[in-house]
């Protein structure tokens, strides 16, 4: 068998900006029969579970900072607000993005890398990494709380807003009100079920309302009359999903959000502003409270416990969780910045953001 | 000579109009130079100061200087930089050297400039943007801040824009009759007018200002913008002189009788100089909206239908109506907005404003009042930190003795110079006292036996019946009138020295009169008899009686009153002043005018 390396690499077909999975194939010029496919498939492989190992170091967390106690009022320097981005897990940040009193709510990435920020001025995306930014709505959209992108089909995002839901089918480029069946227009969250993205919950202020058709049409699911802050579908057992409220604690449902039920053992009927379950371990949930911190449930829900050690402010609007390091926990706060625990929330250090208003977080 | 004889009415009517015209123009010629001439002297930098520099000729290598140095102070941004930048851009761009045309240029492209979240901002960001469009056409959205392009840009300002003057010409502002803001809705307008491009656009901004001004004039009263106000600052309600909308009207309206800039008379609270737009502008105010804001010969009832702001929750509608009445002497105006929660924060519900060559020339009572469900029924952010958020922008939002504040518990019934305004307060609200403003500038202050504090402020006479017990605490330039209970009101009637002579006699009317109010913590009714023999019933949460027969709200238009006419929805105005007309058609986008 004689083995003669060529020397070249080449990539294949480079994707367009929207898919950011590169993939190269070693092409050697094997003088041996049938070892050729194999050699290649055996490198593609090597490559790719590589790259998962990188791809996973390089998680990469949103950090949206609504306000902070320094800011200018109508000053277009306000360096500390904004979009922070960072790759280290949390050791340093990046500023991306706005500086001006825009009110950044909540920024998360689709698959194909575009970044979306819910903001009061509508929604923004940026297809660089944050480098530069486009508002895609118009005047017709504003007060943006929320916005998700259909993990399916990286060019259908919603928005959840003051005044409804929003979806836009082409990337951003048009939007259009999705509010037939909504009672109460106010959504500060919204949901794309993983498992069959056509179906949507959203967070209203006067319950659960539930869509089968992308949007199309709402109808109440559950929680009628409770002003819902969050909804958060567990990361491992797609059937479950979890509901803060503003007066009544947390909520679960075991079918798919057709019925909840308060699963409140042991902690104090608080508003719930955000919930993170561990992604290895469903029965690991995080609550984030106003004035009473976070608390955490070892048990799937059925009993709370404190977990404050540290923390300097209780008004917990924000949480996320390290996928590749569960025990690496944030927790955003409304003018106390944000907080990061390195033992699954045991113990809290600050970690940036003084005085700041965090006000969403996730993780891509 | 026979032609002549017959038309020779119709001639000298219209050489007195002309004439009247023509001496009103003078003014406003004489006092817009004075203006430029006075701001053309200060020192600051602001896009004002640097026009009103450039336009006289005054200092104008420091003017050009201060331009390209808020092309980079990032000291400011967002809406306001938004329409400044480009009105001063366009006011003057003959003038500015290459240099400086790019850098204002470049500023649209680098400078983050946010729209905000109220009605004014969105006039300011949209109108600056649509402009700023227009002069940058055919570029890309690598050129423009929001990552637009010029033609995205435009059309979306354009849309907006439409979309709010017929929202305003239907429905009302949410931001309406504000002394402050009031500044922030015609500035911007005027630049629209004078450099719009679109002749429709351009025709329409020329209404709205018609329409703006016109919606002052019918309220204003020797330079204070009098009535219920919709958001207005602390310092402005107790010292309604020293509102920014006072330069409005001395520029305009010719009123008050001296400039409100100056220390000795007027307490600016701020040396902003929005008026320089104003003097530089095309836009020249009709002379029926002038006469209407000056003429006060005869007392007339003005009522008014405005809308809530946007309500995102906690609310049966989006923008329920606001009900405004007032009465208009030319000694006082009393003024008043039917009560609830109609705006958040600044909304002041009543007053009694009177001539007075005195500062603190008003009166008034409220409630105040704070929550963060109030707030998130406006703002969407979470209603338990809300209320915090408010305070460190507003300062007295909590303040147990802010001199603003809307609230879900106080009521107001008016007739004429008559007010009644009720109080049923929640136990479980923050703060469970009425406040109110006495001036220590009236001339008199007189508790009397009867029950009534009888107040006398120049020309002016003011009855005030407390329904419940109360104290008095002395401040530094008022006597605060509080009240801790919680089911509680007060009747006001107001008199001048024309109707009653001297202020005894006007004290000796008011002794004999009799309030029924008897069950008052139970049925929540007052009857009160008005000077002139009307009844007025009012009962809280329920019916409004005058001489037994019921208030409908539902039957106030958009304008009613002797100088102002248009129905809600209608998308008309018709402003009147004796055998003139003036109607803007939002509609069909004209104006018509005729002399009978």
């Amino acid at each position: 068998m004689r083995i003669k390396p060529c020397d070249k690499i080449r990539p294949l077909k480079k994707n367009s900006h929207r898919n950011r999975n590169f993939f190269y194939s070693l092409q050697w010029d094997f003088k041996f029969c049938g070892q050729k496919k194999v050699v290649v498939i055996f490198l593609l492989l090597f490559f790719v579970m590589s790259n998962e190992v990188t791809f996973a170091q390089q998680e990469t967390i949103y950090m949206s900072v609504r306000s902070t106690r320094q800011t200018r009022l109508h000053a277009s320097d306000n360096p500390l607000i904004g979009l922070f981005l960072s790759r280290d897990a949390g050791k340093t940040w990046e500023h991306k993005g706005w500086r001006d009193q825009i009110k950044v709510f909540y920024s998360e990435a689709g698959a194909d890398g575009t970044i979306w920020s819910a903001c009061g001025n509508g929604v923004l995306r940026s297809i660089d990494g944050g480098a530069t930014w486009k508002i895609t709505t118009g005047w017709e959209v504003t007060e943006t709380l929320k916005v998700k992108v259909d993990p399916s089909n990286s060019e259908v995002i919603y928005a959840a807003t003051a005044y409804g839901i929003f979806k836009s089918s082409d990337h951003g480029e048009t939007w259009r009100e999705k509010n037939r069946g909504l009672v109460n227009t106010f959504t500060a969250d919204i949901v794309v079920d993983r498992r069959n993205s056509a179906r949507l919950f959203a967070a209203t202020e006067g319950g659960i309302y539930a869509s089968a058709h992308r949007g199309e049409r709402w109808a109440l699911a559950g929680l009628k009359g409770k002003g819902i802050r969050t909804i958060v579908q567990d990361p491992k057992d797609a059937k479950i999903f979890w509901a803060g409220t503003e007066d009544d604690g947390v909520f679960r449902s075991d079918d798919r959000g057709k019925a909840w039920q308060s699963f409140n053992h042991g902690a104090p009927l608080i508003t719930v502003y955000a919930i993170a379950v561990d992604p290895k371990n469903s029965d690991t949930i995080y609550l984030g409270t106003h004035e009473a911190g976070v608390y955490r449930s070892d048990d799937g829900g059925k009993s709370w416990q404190q977990k404050i050690a540290g923390m300097k402010n209780l008004v917990v609007h924000a949480l996320a969780i390290l996928p590749s390091n569960p025990k690496i926990v944030f927790a955003g706060t409304i003018n106390g910045g944000l907080y990061r625990s390195a033992d699954g929330g045991e113990t809290w250090e600050f970690n940036s953001q003084e005085d700041g208003q965090v006000w969403g977080l996730s993780i891509k | 000579m026979i032609r002549f004889c017959r038309y020779w009415r119709f001639i000298l009517i219209a050489v007195f109009s002309l004439t009247d015209i023509g001496h009103s123009q003078t003014t406003f010629v004489a006092r817009k130079d004075r203006l430029l001439a006075v701001v053309s002297q200060e020192p600051h930098k602001d896009f004002f100061i640097i026009t009103a520099k450039l336009g006289s000729g005054v200092d104008v290598p420091q003017a050009l200087s201060m331009l390209d140095s808020l092309t980079r102070d990032e000291s400011i941004g967002g809406m306001f930089y938004a329409y400044g930048l480009i009105g001063a851009y366009l006011y003057n761009r003959h003038l500015l050297p290459d240099s400086l045309h790019r850098k204002i240029r470049r500023a649209y492209r680098e400078r983050k400039m946010v729209r905000g979240d109220t009605e004014n901002h969105w006039v300011m960001y949209y109108t600056g943007l649509y402009l700023a469009a227009q002069t940058w056409p055919n570029e890309d959205g690598t050129q423009w801040f929001n990552g637009k392009s010029s033609a995205e840009n435009f059309k979306e300002a354009e849309a907006w824009l439409n979309f709010w003057i017929k929202l305003t010409a239907t429905k009302g502002q949410g931001e309406f009759d504000s002394p402050t803001y009031f500044i922030t809705f015609v500035t911007p307008i005027l630049i629209l007018h004078d450099f719009a491009q679109d002749p429709v656009m351009k025709k329409k901004a020329q209404m709205m200002l018609d329409y703006l001004f016109a919606d002052f004039a019918a309220e204003h009263l020797r330079g204070n913008y009098g009535g219920g106000h919709s958001r207005d600052y602390p310092q402005d309600i107790i010292y309604p002189l020293g509102a920014l909308s006072t330069k409005w009207a001395w520029l305009y309206f010719g009123e008050p009788d001296f400039e409100p800039w100056s220390e000795a008379r007027g307490q600016s609270r701020h040396r902003s100089w929005e008026t320089v737009f104003g003097a530089v502008s095309s836009y020249r105010l009709p002379e029926i909206i002038r006469q209407i804001a000056t003429d006060r010969s005869a007392p007339y009832v003005h009522t008014e239908t405005k809308r809530v702001r946007n309500v995102i929750r906690f609310g049966e509608q989006k923008n329920p109506p606001v009900y405004k009445y007032t009465y208009m002497t030319s000694d006082y105006v009393l003024g008043s907005l039917h009560g609830g929660i109609l705006q958040p924060i600044q909304q002041h519900t009543w007053d009694v404003t009177f001539v007075s060559d005195k500062p603190n020339n008003t009166l008034f009572t409220l409630h105040p009042f704070y929550s963060g469900k109030e707030l998130a029924m406006f703002f969407p952010e979470e209603q338990k930190v809300v209320s915090d958020e408010v305070n460190r922008f507003h300062l007295v939002y909590t303040d147990p003795n802010k001199w603003n504040s809307s609230s879900p518990y106080e009521q107001t019934f008016q007739h004429k110079n008559a007010l009644i305004v009720l109080y049923n307060i929640d136990q479980n609200a923050k703060h469970s006292h009425l406040d109110g403003f006495f001036p220590k500038t009236l001339d008199e202050r007189v508790e009397d036996a009867s029950g009534w504090i009888f107040c006398k402020a120049g020309k002016t006479y003011i009855a005030f019946f407390p329904l419940k017990k109360y104290e008095w605490i002395e401040e530094a330039i008022n006597w605060r009138w509080r009240s801790h209970e919680l089911i509680n009101g007060v009747i006001v009637e107001i008199g001048a020295e024309a109707d009653y002579g001297a202020f005894a006699e006007f004290k000796k009317r008011f002794q004999q009169v009799k309030v029924e109010n008897q069950n008052f913590d139970t049925n929540l009714t007052v009857k009160y008899t008005t000077q002139d023999g009307a009844v007025i019933q009012f009962t809280y949460g329920g019916q409004r009686l005058l001489n037994g027969k019921p208030v409908d709200f539902a039957s106030y238009k958009a304008f009613n009153g002797p100088f102002l006419q248009s129905e809600t929805g209608s998308g008309v105005l018709k402003m009147t002043y004796k055998n003139h007309t003036r109607i803007l058609d939002f509609n069909k986008i004209a104006i018509e005018e005729k002399t009978n």
